[in-house]
């Protein structure tokens, strides 16, 4: 089997500020293969948006990056030190969530496509104008030799974010990173970006990570999922695999706010109970813990390490749900009423 | 547009107005111009209670002569002191109208003469000052705030904040010592045989000036540039792959340009008068000491002259500043 | 994007929010290197006839043109005065001129500004256009109108300089009442029926001065260069009376800049020194009380 395209190994990243060190993100391993889609699912403060930046090289100066980053043979945090032209952008590149800030408003469309292709490729004006009126005819722009004179001001959000797409793959690179590309657009208009994303990226051979805080984003169109908490991955399996079959309490409590299908319209949705974990020097402990509907003493103690099959399903938990250990402690914690961090929890609320 | 400029128009008629009738006001209460064309003579007041029938002119029948209170009678006359203030400054209000702006009491020279004569240096020196200005802040900004933090980041830091501090009287007087006296580099004072010693001798004073608004613009600079640096497009210039210098210069720089064209308004609009006290220092006959000169001798129609053309400039410089505006950010042309 | 990382700049540099945090808590050294600065020429303004400096007006109290360290410590000027005292003795009037002059101007121009601001409508017209006028006027044509024709003395000057600090200071006042009339505490008082006078002196009061606070020492620094201004114009405190624009202007007539320049270059330095000691301690307390605008 062929190295894969990217390998992600015990990435660490911390921010030192005057309150402590913010410890963004704590050891995180995966690889991705070349055409294929890594959706990385957490909610604020998990570490996914770091973990793009990092790949990105668009961290500020203070963060401090330990672990290795291998694309495409190239050791990623090396090319940073040396600062290489024709990098970022050309073989790895990333949309941002929000298309209203993502343009830059005194700059025509056209030429923020354009400026791209002249770097990096070389191209002369009129080349590279042809090109770009060809990209955004290519992510769905009407009128496209119309667009590329306008203001992002004078186009709607929806065609802005197509514009940003069209502008990350005009040097056709090999990986895009989204970072939540839709959660700033229209509910309407979310699923047909998402659609033009993955039918681009199938027609390039173009491996993709979505970032998104909507495990029903990922779903049907990655064909990983990582699920991200407190700067580590807990959990991290094929999309189905993980729908079907969840292992880490935290994935299974995200799996239950989103809508299903196969349930009838009114179930209800729950919420998570509790905040998002402490970033600044957290305790040693599952970060999950003190809103966790299965934790235990050992939860407390230690950090759970990563277990389950290796490049298949892995997760990080000492009492994952969906096993014997798992109901177990759900059992116990019911029948006290509580959890051992005092997390109220009743029976009723979510049979899986 | 065109509602845009009509606004601009009735806000350079109104300003107009009210300054130079503060300017008037000032003038006539603080100070009697018939001292400065008669001399300084204590008989003013003894003639106007003659001229009220207070008292008779005992004087002119004594000495049988041309007395003061006729000459004094004849200048008032002659440049129409003998009308109430009010009265005085519509006259002067509707000669302005048709472009008129009144003769000098000391020099009898039409004050557009004077002013066409001044003005151009005063102009000269603060186009030098601005480019010297807008030549210094906006590389240094730029690098400032691309290496926020850093060692070059804090020397300009402090630097700049050492300019703010300085006077630039107090600045006029160091480099005149060091670059015009002591060693001789640059001349001290202004030449005005040719347009080449015109600039040679402008360097210094237009260096000072200059310095000192580019120690602000700097700062305002910096700041803003940091706020930009923070903005998605920033990010995704990054993310695209292109150079830093690039996105300080092509994405960067043109959003963050805001407040440092405010303050660009304001100190062109303020440089208009020139600089009174630089003008001063390096014998510069501009605008500045023609005012100087002018309200010391209480020479109305020269210091009136000289405040419209001061504060129309200043009016008609911002009409440009909020056209860059438009011409900076394309969202404000479509509102 | 996370709420607790601060990813508050991109382009290489520096995590601006830890320094910002560090430097929030407290005032820092660099303030109180800058109060004691000013605190000890304050002293010595005050303390200067009972300081024991030479009589700063003796002609010849030593050689003339004497330079720095010679017999008179800061040297002697064309008349062979003594420098050092002079300095000592001008900062009471430069100074002195600096502190009533911008009070003048806070008093009066916070008042009007405040009333623009929180009366609105033609009240604020009125005033926002009188004001807007008196700053098309470069600030010291403003004080040339006003100075040339008055006996110049201490206090004179100082009203010129406050008069010439009104509009700028109004404007301030009026951004500042603006923002704090919006708030609720403000909108609570006038529901319950609170009287406009109470409701200004109770609520808004308070909340404009500590803005004004910050303003007092930026605006102080800026009169002191003004009163320079005016002694370059020949229109400084008339007489005997020395400040530091005057000996600046004294020490500066060519010959003397040329031969003997520390005449001019040590009230210059001494006037350096005050003004960045109190743009610096102005601006810590801005920061420190977090108010964006300023007047000037």
């Amino acid at each position: 089997m062929p190295d894969p395209q990217l390998t992600v190994e015990d990435l660490y990243v911390r921010f030192p500020t005057s309150r402590g060190t913010v410890e963004a993100v704590n050891g995180v391993n995966f690889t991705l293969e070349k055409g294929q889609m890594l959706g990385i699912v957490g909610e604020s403060g998990s570490g996914k948006s770091v973990t793009a930046k990092t790949l990105m090289n668009l961290l500020p100066r203070t963060a401090e990056v330990d672990g290795n980053i291998i694309f495409e043979g190239d050791d990623v945090r090396a090319v940073a030190k040396e600062r290489r032209k024709h990098f970022w952008g050309v073989k790895m590149t990333m949309v941002f969530q929000d298309p209203m800030t993502s343009l830059n408003p005194v700059k025509r469309c056209g030429e923020q496509i354009t400026e791209t292709l002249r770097y990096h490729l070389g191209d002369d004006k009129a080349t590279a104008k042809k090109k770009a009126i060809d990209l955004l005819e290519q992510v769905g722009v009407p009128e496209p030799s119309k667009r590329v004179d306008q203001y992002p001001h004078e186009l709607s959000g929806g065609l802005r974010q197509r514009v940003v797409i069209a502008m990350a793959l005009a040097c056709e690179p090999s990986l895009l990173i989204a970072d939540e590309p839709t959660t700033a657009v229209d509910v309407t208009v979310q699923k047909r970006l998402l659609d033009l994303l993955d039918g681009l990226r199938r027609d390039r051979g173009m491996s993709m990570i979505l970032i998104t805080h909507d495990l029903g984003v990922a779903r049907g169109r990655c064909d990983d999922v990582a699920v991200m908490y407190g700067g580590r991955l807990v959990e991290r399996a094929p999309t189905e695999t993980l729908f079907a079959d969840s292992r880490h309490p935290y994935t299974e409590a995200l799996l239950r706010t989103i809508p299903r299908i196969d349930q009838p319209s009114h179930t209800r949705l729950e919420p998570i109970a509790g905040r998002p974990p402490e970033l600044i020097d957290p305790a040693e402990e599952c970060a999950f813990a003190p809103r966790c509907r299965y934790a235990q003493p050992d939860c407390l103690g230690t950090i759970p390490p990563v277990g389950g099959v290796r490049g298949q399903h892995e997760f990080a938990c000492f009492h994952p749900a969906n096993t014997d250990r798992g109901r177990q402690a759900l059992d116990a914690n019911l029948a006290a009423g509580q959890t051992v961090t005092g997390l109220q929890i009743q029976a009723n609320a979510g049979v899986n | 547009m065109a509602r845009f400029i009509a606004r601009r128009v009735v806000q350079l008629i109104l300003v107009l107005l009210s300054v130079t009738f503060i300017a008037f006001g000032a003038l006539n209460f603080l100070g009697d111009p018939l001292v400065n064309i008669v001399g300084p003579l204590a008989a003013i007041d003894y003639c106007d209670e003659v001229e009220a029938g207070l008292r008779e002119d005992s004087y002119t029948s004594i000495n049988n002569s041309r007395g003061d209170c006729e000459i004094i009678g004849e200048a008032k006359a002659d440049f129409g002191l003998d009308k109430p203030v009010i009265q005085r400054y519509f006259t002067w209000l509707g000669n302005i109208i048709t472009g008129d702006l009144g003769t000098s009491f000391q020099t009898q020279l039409p004050v557009s003469e004077i002013i066409a004569q001044k003005l151009p240096k005063s102009l000269m020196l603060m186009v030098m000052a601005q480019i010297i200005a807008l030549a210094v802040a906006i590389p240094i900004g730029v690098y400032s705030a691309y290496r926020a933090g850093r060692a070059v980041d804090r020397a300009t830091s402090v630097a700049s904040f050492g300019l703010l501090s300085i006077p630039n009287f107090a600045l006029g007087v160091i480099v005149l010592q060091f670059f015009a006296l002591r060693n001789q580099w640059l001349p001290a004072s202004f030449d005005d045989t040719s347009i080449g010693t015109r600039i040679h001798s402008l360097i210094l004073p237009a260096t000072v000036l200059g310095l000192g608004i580019a120690a602000t613009y700097q700062r305002l600079l910096r700041t803003d540039l940091l706020t930009t640096l923070q903005e998605d497009f920033v990010h995704m210039a990054r993310a695209k792959g292109m150079t830093d210098r690039h996105i300080m210069t092509r994405h960067a720089l043109r959003p963050s340009l805001f407040s440092l064209i405010t303050v660009f308004g304001v100190s062109t609009g303020a440089l208009i008068g020139g600089s009174l006290v630089i003008e001063g220092i390096f014998s510069i006959p501009g605008i500045g000491s023609e005012i100087v000169t002018a309200v010391v001798r209480d020479d109305f129609p020269v210091v009136l002259g000289s405040v419209v053309v001061i504060a129309t400039g200043f009016v008609v410089i911002n009409f440009f500043v909020d056209l860059l505006y438009t011409w900076l950010d394309p969202r404000v042309r479509a509102s | 994007m996370t709420n607790s990382v601060a990813f508050t700049t991109v382009v290489d540099d520096i995590d601006d929010e830890a320094l910002d945090d560090a430097f929030k808590k407290r005032l820092g050294f660099g303030f109180w290197v800058a109060i004691s600065w000013l605190g000890l020429v304050s002293l010595a303004a005050l303390l200067a006839p009972w300081l024991p400096i030479a009589d700063p007006n003796e002609i010849a109290n030593g050689a003339p043109r004497d330079g720095i360290l010679g017999d008179n410590f800061m040297g002697t000027d064309a008349l062979g005065r003594d420098v050092f005292a002079r300095t000592i003795w001008g900062a009471r009037i430069s100074l002195g001129v600096g502190f009533l002059g911008i009070l003048l101007g806070i008093v009066v121009g916070g008042a009007i500004g405040i009333a623009a601001g929180y009366f609105k409508g033609l009240t604020d017209q009125v005033i926002s256009f009188v004001v807007f006028s008196l700053l098309s006027f470069p600030s010291l044509v403003l004080a040339l109108l006003i100075t040339a024709s008055l006996n110049r003395s201490f206090l004179t000057v100082a009203m010129t300089l406050g008069i010439v600090g009104i509009a700028p200071i109004s404007r301030l006042a009026r951004a500042t009442t603006i923002q704090f009339a919006e708030r609720e505490f403000v909108q609570a008082a006038r529901v319950i029926g609170a009287k406009s006078r109470r409701i200004i002196i109770k609520e808004l009061l308070p909340n404009v001065l500590v803005p004004m606070g910050a303003l007092t020492l930026l605006g102080m620094g800026i009169s002191i260069v003004a009163e320079g201004g005016l002694a370059f114009l020949g229109l400084s405190v008339e007489g005997e009376a020395i400040s530091w624009g005057k000996s600046i202007v004294d020490g500066s007539q060519t010959r003397d800049l040329n031969q003997n320049s520390h005449v001019a270059f040590v009230p210059i330095f001494a006037m350096f020194l005050t003004v960045m000691a109190l743009n610096f301690a102005g601006d810590r307390i801005r920061e420190y009380t977090d108010v964006r605008e300023t007047a000037f």
